[in-house]
């Protein structure tokens, strides 16, 4: 794919998903209404939840992208993996510190070490470690390397925070949407967690093209330096592949 | 082969992205405001003190995540600025 295509994938993506999010904010302020027994608190969900979601979409990406470059060595998968690395880190930052706020008020503590948040907590360390493991070494395709074997790992978490409410007596509630049998909520409240989560699926997109194509332009300035500073062993600067 | 460093940017520039921002923050700014009396309002059946500790809450959840996001935008936006300065050097 050319920068010009992932250009202008990322302003369309942009455009539809700050669009949505003015709605969504609009939807959670003014039009849905307040839960019952939790109050105004409530409404921290329309954030955690689809930022819970967007994390794990990250992750996968990570995991995805990791795998096929250890299969392949393609450099273009290791950008990607790289992008989708730090969307997932903002994500699932926003889980983290949204349900503590949420917590304290609902069940009278900032946090408490049960299976679920623990094992939130456990993801969001693996994936800094998935950076800290990329400039571990001075071999840059070694780091790679590395970074990408615990990108793959990292992403076996997933399934496990999710299926933990079901395998182990816990704190946090059980899925009220991600369920065989249908959202078990209010439909008012189905359709704001849905525009929150297709607005900010939408603005992670755009952010994590952008942030690939930034990848593959420095990636690119590299070539071009290193042809500028030693012609006669690798190629010219005009010789040098176009991101 | 010509290299491709043309003086126009592919991308939204640092400068339109702050600009952006500046336009943006006061929107989000003024909608909280707007947005108080309704959710106090929301709350009434509850104690007062209660319901301003609710509303902080609320409040400091949406500007974390908010943060974190024009943040990354804005990292994003400074990387692609940079890089595209060493292709025109």
């Amino acid at each position: 794919m050319s920068l010009r295509t992932v250009r202008w994938a990322g302003v369309v993506l942009g455009f539809l998903g700050v669009a949505l999010t003015i709605l969504f904010h609009w939807q959670v302020f003014f039009w849905v209404p307040t839960e019952a027994s939790m109050g105004i608190v409530q409404r921290i969900f329309y954030i955690h939840l689809p930022a819970a979601w967007v994390g794990f979409f990250a992750f996968g990406i990570v995991a995805l992208c990791s795998a096929v470059y250890l299969w392949l060595g393609e450099e273009k998968l290791d950008h990607a993996a790289r992008a989708a690395a730090e969307g997932g880190m903002i994500f699932t930052t926003i889980v983290l510190t949204s349900g503590p706020l949420w917590a304290r008020l609902a069940w009278g503590t900032w946090w408490t070490w049960e299976p679920r948040l623990t094992l939130t907590l456990l993801l969001w360390f693996i994936y800094l470690g998935y950076f800290l493991v990329r400039s571990s070494t001075d071999n840059l395709d070694r780091g790679r390397k590395f970074a990408a074997v615990v990108g793959v790992v990292g992403a076996l978490n997933i399934p496990l925070i999710h299926m933990s409410v079901y395998w182990f007596r816990s704190l946090h509630p059980q899925p009220v949407v991600a369920r065989v049998d249908g959202p078990q909520l209010h439909p008012d409240m189905a359709t704001t967690v849905f525009t929150a989560l297709g607005a900010w699926t939408l603005v992670f997109l755009s952010l994590f093209l952008f942030r690939y194509a930034a990848a593959r332009l420095e990636a690119y300035a590299d070539r071009v330096e290193a042809a500028r500073l030693n012609p006669t062993r690798s190629a010219t600067p005009e010789e040098v592949m176009a991101p | 082969m010509k290299l491709r460093t043309s003086n126009r940017s592919i991308f939204p520039s640092q400068r339109m992205i702050m600009k952006s921002l500046r336009v943006l923050l006061p929107i989000v700014a003024v909608g909280f405001l707007l947005v108080l009396p309704e959710l106090l309002h929301a709350q009434a059946a509850g104690q007062p003190g209660r319901q301003m500790r609710h509303f902080w809450h609320v409040f400091a959840a949406y500007a974390v995540a908010w943060a974190l996001l024009f943040g990354w935008a804005v990292a994003i936006a400074r990387r692609i600025a940079r890089v595209e300065d060493r292709l025109k050097g």
